[in-house]
């Protein structure tokens, strides 16, 4: 850990206090769906892999790749240390009793049922696991094959960025709440938020909300989008009333000088950029911003190509994580990681100034 | 065309030929971001009879993804409110827009916040549409985030995925290139 870290301890620099956790999508964070299944024991150990071979002809478990057909009891005392499943309940629907016996289920299949157990119900996972916690819950049920994204698994333990990361990040972070407290002694709401490049570390905009006397729709990331814009020779809005709000063009990009950045200055070298598809708005950049983006600014980040965000608080229409999830929305074109809780007690006390 | 337009939407919405009317002057709009190689959406924030803003996409000139026709039309609706020293919530309370494509995810936010009542518009926009297509942010529950509004779609739909059909074709990289304004 870097000195510097731990001499600001208690401070908004202490990085133990936060946590930053990825924002997934549903299909990452839910429970896994479980579909009713029977399984047997295998009381003839020897006739095993007859018997596996012959049940997925009868009965075939396409969209189930990731369930285990055979699973070993983990009692060892158990009279019988392997159970097969024979099918899923929907492939018997037509049978009446829930306690069907291996006759039942195996009636108009042609299978030797040799080594085969009466059947009892069980309750398997419908869809692989993705991530660590998805397939320790499943496993409860049923094993499955699990291939493991390393990095999820971290992020999901907060244990994905390094203290001295964690750092630069609050750094990044701080830099949104100053410009949210001047945006605030200005009578906006106190939301603050800021691009970075990653590559430089050198933070590119910085905006706070504008909605009060300016314009309804100036939320804080709107604002930074537009300073982005100002940075690549266009820009749509005039902020000199804040002076918080700015930009600075980033040192690996052009030699353009500011002079040359007005509305109707020379664009060719951010021409020749945007052609070379190294510079699309805002990608490659980072956002960090107080609080949780609205629908608008959520995408408004989409269009931009924004390549991370991080937040700090939650938001009640929030639209990267609590209302939706815009960030992994399936159909659009551009996806990002999101991670919230930078900062989350400072992000969050902001939301109480009135 | 989809969508029942009630209550104040309802009243709001003009007669079929003034609907016309207003939507070829939208697509005009459209037909200009196309020959100025933008995306091809053009759009008309009608009030009262009145046209208050006219916009068509700008993200390329402006260096800004966000300068969606809609958000061009709704700088000109909040300038003129200012101007004439009204409400912009009132005066966009009883606008209504019309766009050639569906409004995409940011745009129908932006109209909600501004509680714009009454989107009327051309084609669907299976990319980004926020009306219905992608999301439903147009008629979602989301009470922070101003209020809900109408749609009624489908008028010169097929010309609206036309345009959109030859601006994507040409930012194929193997197609002529679209005539950019330096
Ligand atoms: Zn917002
Ligand atoms: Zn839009």
């Amino acid at each position: 850990m870097e000195p510097d870290t731990k001499r600001r301890k208690g401070t908004e620099y202490d990085t133990d206090l936060w946590d930053v956790l990825p924002v997934l999508s549903d299909e990452q964070s839910r429970d896994t769906k479980l579909l009713d299944a029977y399984a047997a024991p295998i009381t003839e150990k020897r006739e095993t892999s007859r018997l596996v071979k012959e049940l997925a002809v009868v009965y075939p478990l396409p969209d189930l790749q990731h369930i285990k057909r055979v699973r070993a009891r983990k009692d060892k005392n158990a009279p019988h240390p392997l159970e097969v499943i024979v099918c899923l309940a929907s492939d018997v629907s037509g049978l009446e009793s829930q306690r069907s016996t291996l006759a039942d289920l195996l009636s108009s299949k042609t299978i030797d049922s040799r080594g085969l157990g009466e059947p009892f119900l069980v309750q398997i996972p419908a869809s692989p696991p993705l991530t660590r916690p998805q397939f320790e819950r499943a496993s409860k049920h049923w094993p499955t094959s699990f291939h493991e994204d390393k990095q999820v698994t971290s992020a999901l333990r907060g244990q994905l960025f390094s203290s001295s990361e964690k750092a630069k990040m609050g750094e990044y972070m701080n830099a949104a709440i100053q410009a949210a407290r001047s945006g605030h002694a200005l009578g906006m709401d106190a939301v603050g938020a800021v691009i970075v490049d990653p590559q430089s570390g050198q933070i590119v905009a910085v905006g706070h909300d504008c909605r009060q006397g300016t314009h309804p729709l100036h939320h804080a990331v709107m604002v930074c989008i537009d300073l982005v814009a100002y940075t690549q020779g266009g820009g749509a809005y005039e902020y000199e009333k804040y002076p918080a709000c700015r930009y600075s063009v980033p040192e690996s990009q052009v030699t353009t000088s500011h002079d040359d950045l007005s509305k109707e200055g020379n664009h060719c070298s951010s021409d020749k950029a945007m052609e070379n598809g190294q510079l699309y708005i805002c990608t490659g950049y980072e956002l960090y911003v107080t609080r949780e983006p609205c629908v608008m600014c959520a995408m408004a980040l989409v269009h931009s190509r924004i390549s991370r965000v991080f937040y700090g608080a939650a938001s009640t229409d929030g639209a990267l994580g609590t209302k939706y999830k815009i960030h992994c929305q399936k159909d659009l074109n551009h996806h990002f990681d999101v991670y919230k809780g930078v900062m989350l007690q400072a992000c969050e006390e902001l939301l109480d100034l009135k | 065309m989809r969508g029942q337009a009630g209550g104040a939407a309802g009243f709001l919405q003009p007669p079929d030929s003034d609907v016309q009317s207003w939507m070829a002057k939208a697509f005009d709009m459209a037909r200009d971001a196309l020959e100025n190689g933008e995306v091809p959406v053009g759009c008309l924030m009608v009030y009262n009879d009145e046209i208050l803003g006219k916009g068509r996409n700008e993200v390329n000139e402006s260096r800004n993804a966000t300068r969606h026709a809609e958000m061009v039309a709704l700088d000109q609706v909040l300038e003129w409110s200012r101007l004439k020293q009204l409400d912009p919530k009132e005066v966009c309370k009883l606008t209504v827009l019309y766009v050639t494509v569906e409004p995409c995810i940011m745009c129908a936010a932006a109209l909600r916040l501004l509680h714009i009542p009454l989107v009327v518009y051309g084609c669907k926009n299976d990319r980004f549409g926020g009306c219905g297509s992608v999301l439903d942010i147009s008629s979602d529950d989301l009470p922070h985030t101003g209020a809900s509004f109408k749609c009624i779609s489908g008028h010169r739909a097929e010309e609206a995925i036309e345009m959109l059909k030859t601006f994507y074709k040409q930012e194929n990289p193997n197609a002529p290139k679209p005539k950019v304004r330096k």
